[in-house]
Parts: structure tokens; C-alpha cells; sequence
């Protein structure tokens, strides 16, 4: 492996699928572009994001002296098969301008440290990116070349780390087969994955915004469940859009922050 | 008219959780516990709100406990034992329902406190999850009610669920 690596995006628009791990201000920011989730992964230890995991999530103890590190992360909860919403017909962003920290940030990801980020500019399965000597430099001497974005969207998720551990302690608390899955995820060879819904985040952090957030997810949660119908493969995200959208419903009747929208807001179904 | 009462008590709704949903106190901590279960079952979760610790009662996350009630098949509560000490008890008790085709039963220890003669939900120590043990009996097999007979010419063949 070289100390210098190369990248360029050729707008081949194939990392725009699937779950997108979003910064709490940008999860909020789209709740009425994206369904929103918790992604719950969890690393034993000795695995070498364990620090960075425990930094900016959460960590779990179980019996015999062991340790989880446990991310959780905001995400727009999408299918692998399914686009993300803002990308246009010509592989581009239509939100460019405001589009989220992590999609700026790609190729890199500072959810891992910084020393190994060299790993993830070498292009996925299908991915059409220019990792040749032709495209800029941006990552030398262990360090990413441009780097405003990569430190804007760690700082982000520093300063959001406390409000997820809140969350975390909430859901150990309330929801103990939480920790069993947990577990049982991190034993997998393959990193698995566990989702919470946007409910028990607002319960938890006590958001005084939940019912307007309630409202913008709605309609985003109907349309995800109406196109995941009848197909036994997206059979559980189909469920969870379906469970969160009567969730959403009570919060959005509920808590009414601003009275004049009350009328408008009653659905029925 | 009777209507049994959803707790399992084979008392009538209006005598048994009927009142407590509808604000009397509960006399005893089974009786809210089993209040409570029946308020799940009834959607009159304004009960379960209420009857939680003040300390805990923001935690109570009513957007899933709704989807819950409407969403699930409840089976059945067995209070399986109370221990009251002064104005704290703890109760260990079994909920059976059935979720997305699938019987499934929690076992959970919860913590109360009575607060001004009233008993309140303080914590959960513990709660499991278990899929629920199907047999399915045998049309020759003994019948389950213990007639000695078989299954076919007593109670008949249906899923025994344990």
C-alpha cells in the first residue's frame, strides 16, 4: 500500500444506495426527505475501531469482564436496492448545496481514525470511482489531504456523542433484549446490525420538536411502505416503516408545538 | 351483562380492572400490575401513563405503547409472585401474546411504590422475551383436560400452547 492515495468521484452515483448513517442535525434536517432510524452496530473488543467506536457512541458490559463498543447512528433507513431520495435522474445530487455531512465527507468516513482511512477509497463492488494516478491526491503521510469536511463531520458527531449515550443508557434501561442483540450481532463474522425507531429516541432525549418531526415523517413513512409492499426480501424494512408510521401518528397528534397546524395535521387511516 | 375480565381474574371487567382503569386506586400491587396489563389490552393507556413513578412517567414512550396495543394479540397475564415490603414490591409476572404469526411470551420483574396510597411502576429489573412452546397433541394422545380419554373423542385436537 502507497503513502499517497489517489480519488476522484466520477459521479457514477452507486454509493447514493441504501442505509445512510446521518449526524443527529442532519437526520432532523431531512425528516421530511428521508424515514428515519437507529442503526445499532456493536464491536468486540480488540477490533481496531473499537476506541473510536466508544468515543463517539457507547460502550456495553456484559458478564465475564467482556466489553461492546456500540455505535448508533441516525440514519436514513433506506434498502440497499433503493436510491437515496435526493439523487436526480443524472447521478446527481439534487441537494448538493445542503446535501448531509456524510455525503460530503465520502469517500472517508470519521467514524473510523484517522490512520486508516486509506482503506476506504478503494472502491466497493460496482463502484466506478477514479482511484488512478490521473485523480487528485488525498490522502498522504497517514493524514487525508482536504480535510474540512472529514473534521466537520467528526466534530459533529463528538459533540452529539453525549445525547446518544442518553440514548443508549435509556434503551439498556427500558429495553433489555436490546443488550441480547446487541451481543449476539457482534459474534456474527459479519458485522450485523440492529434498528431502533425515531420514538424511543424523542422519548429518551425528551425533544420538545417531536411532534413537528412526527408530521414531516408521515408522508415519508407511507410512501417507503407502500413501494416495500408484497416483497418478502424488504419484508423488514416494510414492517418498520408500518410500525413507525403508527408511532409517528400518535406523536404528531399529540405533541402539537403549534396549535394552527393542529387541524391540518389529523389523519385518518 | 359479564364481561369476563381481560387480567384472567374470572371476575367481571366492572368489578375487577374496570374501576382502576377509570381512576380508583388499586388496593393492591397485583391488582394494578393487573391493571395494567388489561389497560394494554382495553388501549386505555392514559392508566399506564398515569400509574408510572412521576420520576419515571417522561420515560414512558406512548407512541410505541400504542402501536403495541393495536398491533398485538394479548393472550393472557400470570402473576407468578408478589413480594411487598412496606410501601416498595416487586412482581415477577407473564405476559402472553401473539406478534407477526408468532406466540410469544415475557417474563419480567418490575419494581412498584406506593405514594400516597397509590402504587406506581418504578423500574423493570428484568424482562425476557421467549418464543412460546407449541405442542401440537395427537388425536390418539391422552386429552389435555385429563379425562383419560383421547384427545378425539374428549376436548379434541387443538394447539396447546404452554
Amino acid at each position: 500500500m502507497s503513502a499517497t492515495r489517489h480519488f476522484q468521484c466520477t459521479i457514477c452515483g452507486q454509493c447514493c444506495y441504501g442505509l445512510l448513517p446521518l449526524t443527529c442535525k442532519d437526520a432532523f434536517a431531512n425528516a421530511a426527505r428521508f424515514p428515519l432510524g437507529f442503526v445499532w452496530t456493536a464491536l468486540r473488543q480488540g477490533s481496531k475501531d473499537y476506541a473510536m467506536t466508544a468515543t463517539l457512541g457507547t460502550t456495553l458490559t456484559l458478564a465475564h469482564r467482556k466489553e461492546l463498543a456500540v455505535m448508533i447512528t441516525p440514519t436514513a433507513y433506506l434498502p440497499k436496492s433503493f436510491p437515496c431520495p435526493a439523487l436526480g435522474d443524472d447521478n446527481r445530487c439534487s441537494i448538493h448545496l445542503n446535501k448531509p455531512s456524510r455525503c460530503r465527507t465520502m469517500p472517508f468516513y470519521p467514524y473510523r481514525d484517522e490512520r486508516y482511512q486509506a482503506e476506504l477509497l478503494k472502491p466497493r463492488l460496482g463502484w466506478a470511482c477514479d482511484t488512478s494516478t490521473a485523480a487528485p491526491v488525498v490522502f498522504k503521510d497517514h493524514q487525508i489531504v482536504l480535510r474540512d469536511d472529514f473534521d466537520q463531520e467528526r466534530q459533529a458527531l463528538l459533540e452529539q456523542a453525549p445525547v446518544l449515550r442518553r440514548y443508549a443508557d435509556y434503551m439498556f434501561k427500558y429495553s433489555p433484549w436490546l443488550v441480547g442483540a446487541l451481543t449476539q450481532a457482534s459474534s456474527q463474522t459479519k458485522t450485523r446490525s440492529v434498528v431502533t425507531s425515531l420514538s424511543s429516541f424523542l422519548t429518551a432525549t425528551r425533544n420538545a420538536d417531536a411532534g413537528r418531526l412526527a408530521r414531516l415523517q408521515l408522508p415519508v413513512l407511507n410512501d417507503y411502505a407502500t413501494r416495500t409492499g408484497g416483497d418478502a426480501q424488504l419484508a423488514e424494512f416494510h414492517q418498520n416503516y408500518r410500525n413507525w408510521f403508527q408511532e409517528m401518528t400518535y406523536l404528531s397528534q399529540r405533541l402539537d408545538a403549534s396549535p394552527t397546524c393542529a387541524d391540518a395535521s389529523v389523519r385518518s387511516d | 351483562m359479564m364481561t369476563l375480565c381481560p387480567c384472567g381474574s374470572i371476575h367481571d371487567y366492572e368489578v375487577c380492572c374496570g374501576p382502576i382503569i377509570a381512576g380508583t386506586p388499586a388496593p393492591t400491587v397485583e391488582a394494578l400490575v393487573r391493571s395494567r396489563y388489561t389497560a394494554f389490552v382495553k388501549c386505555a393507556l392514559d392508566h399506564v401513563e398515569r400509574t408510572h413513578a412521576p420520576e419515571v412517567r417522561d420515560d414512558f414512550n406512548r407512541a410505541d405503547a400504542e402501536r403495541v396495543t393495536q398491533q398485538y394479540e394479548w393472550r393472557g397475564l400470570e402473576i407468578r409472585r408478589v413480594t411487598e415490603t412496606g410501601d416498595t414490591a416487586k412482581v415477577e409476572f407473564v405476559v402472553r401474546f401473539r406478534r407477526e404469526q408468532q406466540e410469544l411470551s415475557t417474563i419480567s420483574v418490575s419494581g412498584f411504590r406506593r405514594d400516597h396510597g397509590q402504587w406506581l411502576y418504578v423500574n423493570t429489573e428484568s424482562s425476557q422475551i421467549a418464543p412460546q412452546r407449541v405442542t401440537k397433541i395427537g388425536r390418539n394422545d391422552p386429552c389435555s383436560c385429563g379425562s383419560g380419554k383421547k384427545a378425539k373423542k374428549c376436548c379434541g385436537v387443538a394447539l396447546e400452547v404452554k
